[in-house]
């Protein structure tokens, strides 16, 4: 079994980062071209003062592909797994708040966001979703030595 | 890490560098093409007090915001179902009406909105914005809106004048639109159409029922 996870495990690592980075690139790529939306998308999570949640919205895409194209490359793997993990703590207690205080938000996830009609809200899908690639940053974070990096 | 060598780790360091570059340099570029600007060119009818909103009516009371964007569907259907009396008691000056063009959806809402502007220094600009609506295309930026249908659409409500040709074809409203988006965001307006009767939002069902929006605006003081 533990043979069997030790061979494994590099092309679970080179997985894990396709798919944290693929979703992280696409995330912020579909936010870039249109950065007052996404501004707006954190305004209205309405959690920051909104001179930081701007800052934030125009900030966050860049940060997104960066973090993105260092797992896809293999580039300081463990560090960026972590940080893949920390943003997606900070989405889901984003979420997490916004469904406890009633808030009717798009994610603004994938571009888009704002203020929704209250039946098109998707919260716990969104925080799913967003699980299960906080559990791929916290494995890169212990295992992040896989295939095809650069990281040696 | 032991067994690497000079060259792979050399590789690996430029793309680590290369990648912080773009991330930098992304938002530093992003944050300053987004800040607005004091020494813009502005309409006549816009006044900085009142976020550098497009004023009709200036002295009436009580104040009605109106935040949109012209690539918006829901603010084509406010704007069909509540535009009449909205337009009725702004021709009567019975409210001090403040427009907003935001254009978060796109590009072709910047071009909208300045053409919107170009058409209030006409003084045209009640009928300009409902003839944008009413000519709203199908998905954003479609190609469609471009200065030229533009400048149409203001011929089309008798808007024919060279000057307002020329402020279209120059863009001369485009870095006012980054004011109002930054004014709109200082409002903290999430979504539109966002509707403020005397600073106080109206809800969905009052925005989209013609009779609950007459009785909120007459409740507010519009006689």
């Amino acid at each position: 079994m533990q043979d069997k996870f030790r061979l494994a495990q590099p092309w679970l690592t080179l997985l894990a980062r396709l798919i944290l980075g693929g979703v992280l690139i696409a995330a912020g790529a579909l936010k870039v071209g249109n950065l007052q939306q996404s501004a707006m998308a954190v305004r209205a999570y309405e959690l920051l003062p909104i001179w930081m949640a701007n800052l934030f919205g125009y900030a966050l895409p860049w940060i997104e592909i960066g973090i993105g194209l260092l797992l896809v490359l293999g580039a300081l793997v463990r560090i960026n797994g972590l940080l893949g993990a920390l943003i997606m703590l900070a989405f889901i207690i984003a979420i997490a708040q916004a469904w406890a205080r009633g808030l009717s938000i798009d994610c603004g996830c994938f571009g888009d966001g704002g203020e929704i009609d209250p039946e098109d809200t998707k919260y716990l899908s969104t925080i799913i979703r967003d699980l299960g690639l906080l559990g791929l940053g916290v494995f890169l974070y212990f295992f992040p030595k896989g295939r095809f990096a650069l990281d040696k | 890490m032991a067994t690497n060598n000079g060259g792979d780790k050399g590789t690996r360091n430029l793309v680590i560098v290369m990648v912080g570059f773009i991330v930098a340099t992304g938002v530093i570029f992003s944050v300053i093409s987004n800040r607005a600007a004091s020494n813009v060119e502005i309409p006549a009818a816009v006044s900085a007090t009142d976020g550098y909103g497009i004023v009709l009516n200036p002295s009436a009371s009580p104040k009605i915001d109106v935040y949109l964007d012209y690539q918006c569907p829901a603010c084509k259907s406010f704007e069909l179902i509540n535009g009449g009396y909205l337009n009725e008691i702004t021709v009567q000056k019975k409210a001090k009406v403040v427009y907003h063009p935001m254009t978060f959806i796109g590009r072709e809402s910047i071009l909208a909105a300045n053409a919107a502007a170009c058409s209030a220094d006409e003084n045209r600009f009640v009928d300009m914005n409902l003839a944008l609506f009413q000519s709203q295309p199908a998905g954003k930026d479609t190609g469609q809106w471009q200065n030229e249908s533009l400048i149409a659409i203001g011929n089309s409500v008798g808007i024919t004048s060279e000057s307002f040709k020329q402020c279209v074809n120059d863009g001369k409203y485009l870095n006012w639109t980054r004011n109002i988006s930054e004014e709109s965001g200082k409002a903290n307006v999430n979504s539109t159409p966002t509707i403020l009767v005397d600073g106080k939002p109206l809800d969905g069902a009052t925005r989209s029922d013609p009779v609950k929006f007459r009785a909120a605006l007459e409740a507010a003081g519009v006689k």
